[in-house]
């Protein structure tokens, strides 16, 4: 589903933020991508949905060489890719109706569609009952649940995670983890990054770990170290 | 389709209450411009018609009875063309009574009862001469000599009629379109900053629009819209504007004597009707242009 070949990316002069880092993730794995902070987490997932571009190597998502991929592709290629962020990234001025619709909105699905799904997604990640509320009048955890469903409102094949559990308490990282397993369980590829030991560690997933840019481990049922 | 369309006006209608104050500044200004633009194409018009008559250096006219002989007729042009030391005899037109006709239609533009006792039957038609001498005097006994003429109505001489106006003409095309294409530029400049602010207010949302999947135009069209339809608006202030001019214009003229010549620089309603669509189209597309380049710059899509 994705796989990178020795790939590095460099911002300005300084040492790489990414350096020759290979791996193959497969269809409905989920992946925790560990370390510590500025070891390159972030910039390996902007790299597999191309907010950037590395200055050597191949990224491959679904068969495709995305750094080949004409910039008019690139929409296409986020259509099939559910983004969740430590810092929720919902429109404050929108409902949590309006938030999860947008995503759908400008693809252009038609109304009745928006309508149906919603709903659904809504229900799937518990806020049921909460859609005319406003980001500000949620907790964490709830705000956190909207930009998962609107991850995952167009059922992604591939879901990114930045820190999904940076800004909450453990009881609410718990919940948001047992609905991206729930998710993971319906066949989307989820990749995570983390610096997160207690997540890590009771999911016994696949961890890949990185130093200064480097993949220095990466291991089936792993634990964060 | 319809919801795409549905969803760019909503965009575009929300961003323009988020920036009264900047949009309105974008409005006036290329009113103002659009209007000064109008008022160059309307006073070059008016200036034309004034010197409809001589256009291509021509420096003599000599007008022909409506009622001359062909003999008659066919003399003068043997006597024009015999004459090819003074005048450039390859530069000899004659234009018949239908060609006067209409061309008196914009001399007296704004002299209605002259132009009503003018028919094509009863107009004089007329030899248009370029002189090849630089000497004034000698095409002056030239005219004092086809004035005696048989069949000949009238002499009249360039020099006589519009130095100083063909001068003052140049002089306030020149000032006009500068002003105006400067003008132009700032409304432009206004209308792509609107556009910036208005993307920074944004940049939040169109993060996530990207990171969903919305295409670039998607994301761009409400911008350029709201670019476009500030330009528009602003051509349209303008249209009115000039409109209110030319009437207050054309009263203003007709209080002046008939026969002074001025009463040629009133513009008739057809062609303001042409000039206003212009302001329209320059309006449209600057705006255009301008949010266009602004949101390609600004929204690194």
């Amino acid at each position: 589903m994705i796989r990178l070949e020795n790939v590095s990316k460099m911002y300005g002069n300084e040492t790489p933020a990414v350096r020759d880092a290979s791996f193959d993730i497969a269809k409905g794995e989920f992946v925790f991508l560990v370390g510590p902070s500025g070891s390159g987490k972030s910039t390996l997932l902007r790299l597999i949905n191309r907010q950037e571009r590395p200055e050597r190597g191949n990224v491959w998502v679904a068969g495709k060489n995305i750094n080949e991929m004409a910039n008019t592709q690139i929409p296409f290629l986020r259509r099939g890719m559910g983004n969740v962020f430590q810092d929720y990234k919902l429109l404050p001025n929108k409902t949590v109706f309006e938030n999860v619709a947008f995503a759908l909105e400008v693809i252009g699905k038609p109304k009745h569609v928006i309508g149906q799904q919603v709903p659904q997604v809504l229900e799937l990640v518990g806020l049921s009952g909460k859609e005319d509320r406003f980001p500000h009048q949620l907790s964490g955890g709830e705000q956190q649940r909207v930009s998962i469903a609107r991850a995952f409102v167009n059922r992604p094949l591939i879901l990114l995670a930045d820190e999904p559990t940076g800004n909450l308490d453990p009881a609410t990282g718990e919940g948001i983890m047992a609905l991206l397993e729930a998710i993971n369980k319906t066949g989307t590829t989820v990749v995570m990054a983390t610096h997160d030991h207690r997540v890590v560690n009771a999911m016994r997933r696949r961890v890949i770990q990185l130093d200064r840019g480097v993949i220095v481990r990466d291991q089936e049922r792993g634990v964060y170290e | 389709m319809i919801q795409r369309i549905s969803y760019a006006f909503r965009e575009t209608i929300a961003s323009f209450r988020r920036n009264v104050t900047l949009s309105v500044a974008a409005i006036i200004t290329s009113a103002v411009s659009l209007l000064l633009v109008g008022a160059t194409f309307l006073i070059q018009r008016a200036f034309d018609n004034l010197l409809v008559q001589w256009r291509g250096d021509v420096g003599m006219i000599v007008f022909v009875r409506p009622d001359v002989t062909p003999e008659a007729l066919t003399f003068i042009e043997e006597n024009l063309k015999s004459q090819p030391n003074v005048i450039d005899i390859g530069k000899i037109a004659y234009l018949d009574k239908a060609g006067s006709y209409e061309e008196a239609k914009r001399v007296f533009a704004g002299d209605p009862t002259t132009l009503s006792l003018l028919s094509v039957e009863t107009i004089p038609s007329q030899f248009k001469v370029v002189p090849k001498t630089t000497d004034p005097e000698l095409v002056r006994s030239l005219a004092t000599q086809y004035r005696t003429l048989p069949g000949v109505a009238g002499v009249s001489l360039a020099e006589d009629e519009f130095d100083v106006i063909s001068t003052l003409s140049g002089f306030v095309r020149t000032v006009t379109i500068v002003m105006s294409l400067i003008l132009l530029a700032v409304a432009v400049i206004l209308i792509w900053n609107t556009i910036r602010t208005a993307i920074f207010a944004r940049r939040r949302e169109i993060e996530v629009m990207k990171l969903v999947g919305a295409t670039d135009w998607f994301i761009r069209v409400p911008f350029i819209l709201e670019g476009l339809i500030q330009g528009l608006v602003g051509a349209i202030v303008s249209c009115g504007g000039l409109w209110t001019l030319n009437q207050a214009w054309t009263s203003g003229v007709a209080g002046f004597k008939a026969g002074t010549g001025v009463s040629s620089l009133v513009v008739p309603d057809s062609y303001v009707n042409g000039v206003m669509i212009a302001l329209l189209l320059i309006g449209a597309v600057a705006g255009g242009v301008g949010s266009g380049v602004a949101s390609s710059k600004f929204l690194d899509v």
